[in-house]
């Protein structure tokens, strides 16, 4: 079943450039989009379900037998983010065609809208299932210049400003990994993370130490880790409303995985645990901090989701199997209700005509359905339980506890304390948005029900993740310990004496 | 039991619908739901009294110990039935309490019964994660409820103050139970813990933890502010969240681990001074209340201090009376708040300096009012004496230093509790004088039946102790310490019966005095207002909150550019120093000419940070680039000089195309002082670099992979250019990749430029559509020097087509066409064309390939652009750009995918030999196919920037008459001087 490991990529390239190429006929993109994204989804489901019961699937590109060719690799931590970034691009997917319909031909997306939204699905499965760290920088790259284009669609003054910081920021984060992977490569000769995984040990510790504070600098700017998060509030909420629930829910996820990878294959010594811990509750803190302080929705909703990262980068510097099992599944939940939040958000504005928290109102009287909709997701997010953020939070803690240092159980203390504050914030703004009557008439509008089904379905998923709850969190577990032991991950990767399977490895046999 | 709980949670997910359509009615109806789970419960009595307890246990989250156990003992049970089947009065309650045309029931309904359902959950589950998660739902549910009124600001703020203070609560009772949960000899089954409990500082630390959270929900002091503030709740709410069931949450909690813990010395501790501070407080804030809800609202706070002082003891017999108590007060503070509701329904008022008469007027509510105060003050034969009776017995025989104080307490509390009762019904129904009777309105019998019925369960209840004994001394007994106690009528004359007796008369004495009690209570502050402390607290978070924020988010570009720099650079530079790594030995230069080629690169990008003048920023920029294109030279490196050669020339070209519409200089200077300390982190910056350049290769520790390739690129990916290999074979993956950045890039801008006059979707600018008033391409305000030469404008004679060298030109402004130019153009370009084919086709072998080739034609394309102005791109590429963008990824990617089709691996080439016959042989490897996709979407790239940020800004510029400054040399009006720029004046744009 490798074959279907490179089509998360291939198949939204493919479309990508059929819909560029059909760039008249609007609404055959749609179809395009739809369809690929779709097929996505399916594959995706096949991988967890191939991936759980055979191990890591492994693909040598073009037969070229790594290190020297490329290999792409996806285990069960691959498989969850490509599932649940494939539910999340399509119903944002879902969501902005209906906008398009709503608002007739004036609203629709422009025609580029879908190819890049497309090439921007493509880099954020390449980066998933990356098993070469240059491979992993290119799909970055890919990922972030399709968001640049987002971010900026519509090119008014304030879409510009916002874009510039974003943009820089990105662009200096790139530039610190690909010099982090100039060392690497320097210092190892191979590029590869199985074959990585083997030489980094062979190296100084204190140059170990180095090249993971590099490597690390780049991912952390990308998952908005404090100190290297204040660009994220200030770009992200101008964007439409699908774009930031995307932006929102995958692209820092990207950052997480790149660090939950490298953490776990690379450098394993545990060296920057205590910085990253210290990293992850000041985010949390200080994330926080910024969401009580908000008067505008999406703002706040923006300073929630820096905030949890911290939650993420918690359970990874925890270091243990709990710890990582705890954050994965807080990966798969925050992806999934930051978007639906954010979709929400665009609803939001969309009924009251304004994010602002000081002009809204009324919307409970108004618009029932979206209010259900907020409720759920924001007690989500806040960690109420039976939802999917409690069992998240819940397994953060109880790792926190068990690792039982007292900068851990410092962890736990301020992980509760976030939780009372994101419940704080989000609180204040349901009272204002929803309860508090509007003090100017809201305009006249509607919700159409092809936006809201899609809000509706994404924030539904944290309740069926709570249901699944079970199941999922034994595969979590078990995707945390395969990445622990590492051995599942190199030895299929790297099957044939430091080779991977490939015919290029043959050729060079017959060759001496 | 779970089945139960699903019951309630479909009724909820329906009551929205049902109520809306079928109007407030469907309360009856409805009501069967919490009904059902008191009905089960009575079913099961003969279980209970046995002593057999039914389980029912349903995995959940195994890896995080959650599981859905629930098992119906004697606590449970008395919980259960409490919970059910006072849900189900207040349930028909309401279903004449609220108006015929009241808005949003349905949503009230739904969150009613769901609160129901959570409350079953929370008294019956025995895993202490799933009770927190519905001790939780408890409270979120309340947060709506209290909000029922959502319009009315002190709604939201009751609401909102609820929500904090019990979620606060909430999360500290969440970490105890982890912590009683991780640690050793813990577990996260209460009956567990309450068998085996453990020890330790860490066991206290959770304890501490548990009783904040149960402290917050039943209200105790010092957290006990937000339940009268939750008076804003319907009158129904009230009696049943904040009466009976929601506020017990906390005293079934400590009931349910005082028989493991109540022993230990921090427990009873806290629970003696919060419950006592709440008995007491709780009472004497009652005693000045004139709204008759806030008096029973201040009184149950009191009544929850005592619950919890009672059932938090080890004592067996004074629990006996505990858990008899929470059943009398479940019953008649619901029935006082029903009755509450029906006076404040009738008489349109609670405020008791306005009711009066209602004894008289209003026998429907004075009978079980009356009732429901008898028991709660404690007067026989009801419920609340034999309780009360019972504790006093209790205190009153076995007498240690601790227990004198709890019965103290408990005498004064109680005579505070005969006071405030008292109080209420002279509040309620009695007649006062000067005070006209009370106009009432007439209401429906089915509102006064519940509170009857709860009225007459108290009394009930009361004559009949021995089943009350018979029930509750099974789990009485499982507390540590102490003799069993009884529930009776008649204790015997004693000291617990002169203690009635005193209660009475102070009390009423205390009644007799209320005048002067108010004034002695306006007039004396009682140390500090935990409301305000609590609203002060939430002001200072938020300004916190603020400071927090303004100081990390300045908004700044550089600014945030800096703490990521500072961030790299110091951390390395630690890392860096604590590590042994050494420089390793260094070959300054293989030939003198690399030490010169750096040089000029050094100097270049010093200038280039200097530069005022954005084109003189571009150029040196540019001898940065070149400068290293040699160098890759001089390494031996044609393919990568080849490469960055053009790159260099095309990025040039762009900047000069977009340097058209900036400012000649770059905005703003920046301060001085800053200027140095960006200086200063650049350095910083580029030593670190440099400093890692020069360590890292020195402790390499294996052969690099690149050894691998030559040979494998030959052998198995048929071509000897390792470079062309590597970037369509062997890193196909990569490129493929690449090139979708490339396209996002082309389009990406081109939907910016193009965003302005949204024309995007147009065609391509050619000749033919020019029509003969059109603005001239390129005007200039420079006098023609040639002019005079020409012949005048519409004398010409008709297009002699065949005779121009280029069609596009005539566009142009006159002074804007180069004869030379032109034909050089014409020369050039096909040859380009052809160059660049053979580029592709070759590049297998030699240097070249798609990449470079796009390149070439696309630095054809700007030949002619610049030769000939936009008509001219027109004709030499008429095609859209996003067509040849789409293709080449459709091209590349697709072509990646095929081997799949035939078994093979993704991307994966093969040799193909052709035979031609006469022209011989050809070898194709298929990655051709790939390669050519690659060349496409260069092409595209370039034609797409050409389009845009050439013709493009030239047709707005000639639209708006604003046409491109001359930007290659200084124009008369711009300031010749670098230091002193022109001040910004053309829009962002």
């Amino acid at each position: 079943m490798t074959w279907l490991v490179a089509l998360p990529v291939v198949i939204p390239l493919v479309a990508a450039g059929l819909a560029l190429a059909l760039a008249k006929h609007s609404r055959v993109q749609g179809v395009i989009s739809v369809v690929a994204l779709t097929a996505v989804l399916i594959v995706a489901v096949a991988l967890i379900f191939v991936t759980h019961t055979v191990g890591p699937q492994v693909v040598n590109v073009g037969g070229w037998a790594a290190p020297v060719g490329i290999a792409v690799v996806t285990d069960r931590l691959s498989a969850l983010m490509l599932v649940v970034s494939a539910v999340v691009l399509l119903g944002v997917l879902l969501y902005s065609l209906a906008q398009g319909l709503a608002d007739g031909p004036k609203g629709a997306p422009v025609a580029i809208y879908h190819p890049t939204y497309l090439v921007l699905a493509a880099g954020v499965a390449m980066a998933f299932t990356s098993g070469d760290l240059f491979n992993l920088y290119v799909g970055f790259e890919i990922l972030l210049a399709a968001s640049f284009v987002l971010l900026t669609l519509g090119g008014t003054g304030e879409r510009i400003r916002a874009g510039a910081i974003y943009v820089v920021v990105s662009l200096l984060s790139s530039l610190l990994f690909l010099i982090s992977i100039a060392l690497l490569y320097g210092a190892t000769g191979t590029l590869n993370l199985a074959q990585l995984a083997d030489r980094i040990d062979a190296l100084d510790p204190g140059l170990q130490t180095v090249l993971q504070i590099m490597l690390l600098m780049g991912f952390a700017i990308k998952a908005a880790i404090f100190p290297l998060s204040a660009w994220l509030p200030d770009s992200y909420p101008t964007a439409p409303a699908p774009v930031t629930a995307v932006f929102a829910g995958l692209l820092t996820k990207v950052g997480v995985y790149a660090i939950i990878r490298t953490q776990t294959l690379l450098f394993t010594d545990g060296t920057l645990d205590t910085v990253l811990m210290v990293a992850a509750l000041l985010t949390m803190l200080v994330g926080i901090a910024g969401a009580v302080a908000q008067e505008d929705i999406k703002r706040l909703l923006s300073f929630t989701l820096v905030s949890h990262i911290g939650f993420m980068i918690f359970g990874i510097s925890l270091a243990s199997d709990v710890g990582l099992s705890a954050a994965i599944f807080y990966v798969a939940h925050h992806i999934t209700v930051q978007t639906a939040l954010f979709l929400v958000s665009g609803l939001i504005e969309r009924r009251g005509g304004t994010t602002s928290l000081v002009r809204l109102g009324s919307l409970a009287k108004v618009a029932p359905a979206l209010g259900v909709v907020f409720f759920v997701s924001a007690m989500n997010l806040a960690g109420i339980p039976p939802m999917s953020g409690f069992l998240g939070k819940a397994g953060l803690l109880q790792a926190g506890l068990e690792d039982g240092t007292p900068l851990a159980l410092v962890g736990v203390a301020v992980g509760l304390a976030t939780s009372l504050l994101t419940l704080y914030a989000v609180v204040k703004a349901w009272n204002k948005a929803f309860w508090q009557e509007a003090p100017a008439p809201l305009p006249e509008a509607s919700v159409p029900r092809g936006m809201f089904g899609p809000t509706a379905v994404l924030a539904a998923v944290g309740v069926v993740i709570a249901l699944v709850a079970g199941p999922l969190y034994s595969y979590t577990d078990a995707a945390a310990r395969d990445l622990r032991l590492q051995d599942p991950y190199i030895s299929s990767v790297l099957v044939d004496d430091g080779r991977g399977e490939g015919q290029s490895a043959d050729a060079q046999g017959g060759d001496s | 039991m779970l089945q139960l709980i699903a019951v309630h949670l479909l009724a909820a997910l329906a009551a929205p619908a049902l109520v809306s359509r079928f109007g407030r009615r469907m309360f009856l109806p409805l009501a069967l739901v919490p009904g059902s789970a008191a009905i089960w419960a009575l079913t099961r009595l003969g279980d209970v009294l046995a002593g057999e307890v039914p389980v029912q246990s349903v995995s959940w989250v195994d890896s995080l110990d959650m599981h859905l156990t629930f098992r119906l003992d004697v606590l449970a049970w008395l919980m259960v039935l409490l919970v059910g089947g006072i849900g189900a009065l207040v349930m028909i309650y309401c279903a004449w309490y609220f108006a015929t045309g009241a808005k949003f029931l349905g949503r009230f309904a739904g969150i009613f019964i769901g609160f129901a359902g959570a409350m079953l959950g929370l008294v019956t589950t025995d895993n202490t994660l799933a009770l927190y998660t519905f001790w939780e739902l408890t409270t979120v549910f309340s947060y709506l409820l209290i909000g029922h009124y959502f319009t009315r600001k002190g709604a939201r703020r009751a609401g909102m103050q609820a929500i904090i203070v019990t979620t606060f609560g909430g999360l500290a009772m969440f970490a105890g139970f982890l912590i009683l949960g991780a640690m050793p000899g813990g577990s996260f089954s209460l009956s567990e813990l309450v068998r085996e409990p453990p020890a330790g500082t860490a066991a206290t630390v959770a304890i501490v933890c548990i009783l904040v959270g149960a402290l917050t929900k039943s209200a105790l002091v010092p957290f006990h502010f937000w339940l009268p503030g939750a008076m804003a709740a319907p009158t129904p709410v009230s009696a049943y969240l904040h009466a009976a069931a929601m506020v017990k949450a906390g005293v079934y909690l400590v009931a349910r681990l005082a028989p493991g813990f109540a022993e230990m010395d921090t427990w009873r501790w806290i629970i003696l001074i919060t419950g006592s501070a709440t008995m007491l407080i709780g009472g004497y804030r009652s005693l000045k209340q004139h709204d008759l809800k806030l008096l029973l609202a201040f009184g149950t706070v009191s009544q929850l201090g005592f619950l919890i002082l009672l059932v938090g003891q080890p004592n067996q017999a004074v629990a006996l009376a505990g858990l008899a108590l929470i059943g009398a007060h479940a019953m008649f503070k619901a029935a006082l708040f029903l009755t509450v509701g029906v006076i404040d329904a009738s008489a349109g008022t609670r405020d008791l300096r306005q009711l009066s008469g209602l004894g008289r007027n209003l026998r429907g509510a004075a009978i079980p009012g009356f009732l429901a105060t008898f028991s709660m003050v404690g007067l026989p034969p009801f419920a609340g004496y034999v309780g009360k009776e019972a504790v006093l017995e209790a205190l009153t025989h076995d007498g240690g230093a601790y227990e004198s104080a709890l019965l103290a307490v408990v005498v004064v509390g109680s005579v505070l509790t005969f006071a405030y009762g008292m109080r209420f019904l002279w509040g309620a129904f009695a007649r006062k004088p000067g005070v006209a009777d009370a106009q009432l309105d007439r209401e429906p019998p089915g509102l006064f039946v519940p509170g009857f019925v709860l009225a007459i369960l108290g009394l009930g209840a009361g004559l009949l102790p021995g089943l009350g004994e018979g029930l509750f001394e099974r789990y009485a007994a499982t507390y540590p310490a102490g003799e069993p106690g009884h529930l009776t009528l008649w204790g015997g004359i004693g000291p617990a019966l002169a203690l009635t007796v005193v209660i009475v008369a102070v009390g009423l004495g205390l009644f007799a005095a209320r005048g002067l009690v108010e004034r002695a209570q306006d007039a004396v502050i009682l140390g500090p207002d935990a409301d305000r402390g609590y609203r002060t607290l939430m002001r200072r978070l938020d300004r916190a909150a603020v400071a927090v924020t303004s100081a990390t988010q300045r908004g700044s570009l550089p600014g945030y550019l800096g703490i990521i720099l500072v961030v790299t650079v110091v951390s390395a530079a630690i890392a860096l120093g604590s590590s042994g790594v050494q420089i390793g030995q260094v070959r300054l230069f293989d030939s003198p000419a690399q030490l010169l080629v750096a040089g000029i690169i050094v100097i270049g990008a010093i200038l280039t940070a200097q530069a005022r003048r954005r084109l003189k920023a571009v150029v040196l920029l540019g001898v940065t680039g070149y400068g290293v294109v040699v160098l890759f030279a001089l390494h031996g490196a044609p393919d990568l000089a080849l490469t960055q050669a053009l790159v260099e020339t095309i990025a040039l070209v762009v900047f000069i195309l977009v340097l058209r519409r900036l400012p000649a200089y770059f905005s703003n200077r920046p301060l001085k002082s800053s200027r140095w300390w960006r200086a200063a982190l650049g350095a910083l910056v580029g030593v670190l670099a440099m400093a890692l350049a020069l360590i890292v290769p020195a402790a390499r520790v294996a052969d690099p992979i690149s050894v691998l390739f030559p040979t494998e690129a030959y052998e198995y990916g048929y071509g000897k250019n390792i470079v062309n290999v590597t970037l369509v074979d062997i890193r196909a993956w990569d490129t493929m990749g690449e090139i979708a950045v490339l396209l996002v890039a082309a389009t990406g801008v081109a939907s910016l430029v193009f965003a302005r006059t949204r024309t995007r979707t147009g065609r391509v600018e050619r000749m033919r559509d020019r029509r003969s008033g059109d603005a001239q391409v390129w005007p200039s305000e420079l006098e023609d020097p040639a002019s005079r030469l020409r012949p005048a404008q519409g004398t010409a004679t008709a297009p002699r087509r065949a005779r121009s060298w280029l069609t596009g030109p005539g566009a142009l402004a006159p002074n804007r066409r180069s004869v030379i130019f032109e034909v050089a153009t014409r020369l050039l370009f096909h040859t380009m064309l052809v160059f660049a084919l053979f580029l592709l086709f070759s590049g297998h072998n030699a240097p070249g390939g798609g990449f470079v080739a796009g390149l070439i034609v696309g630095i054809a394309l700007t030949v002619r652009y610049l030769a000939g102005g936009r008509y001219e791109l027109g004709e030499a590429a008429p095609i859209l750009p996003g067509a040849l963008l789409g293709t080449g990824l459709f091209l590349s990617a697709g072509a990646g995918a095929v081997p799949l089709f035939f078994g093979g691996v993704v991307l994966q080439s093969v040799k193909i030999d052709v035979d031609l016959g006469i022209l011989g042989e050809m070898h194709l490897v298929t990655s051709l196919f790939f390669d050519i996709g690659v060349f496409l979407v260069v092409v595209g790239l370039m034609l797409d920037v050409l389009r845009t940020l050439g013709a493009e800004i030239d047709r707005q510029g000639e639209a708006t008459g604003t046409a491109s400054p001359d930007i290659a040399h200084d124009s008369p009006r711009s300031s010749p001087d670098d230091s002193r720029p022109l001040v910004d004046a053309g829009g962002e744009h």
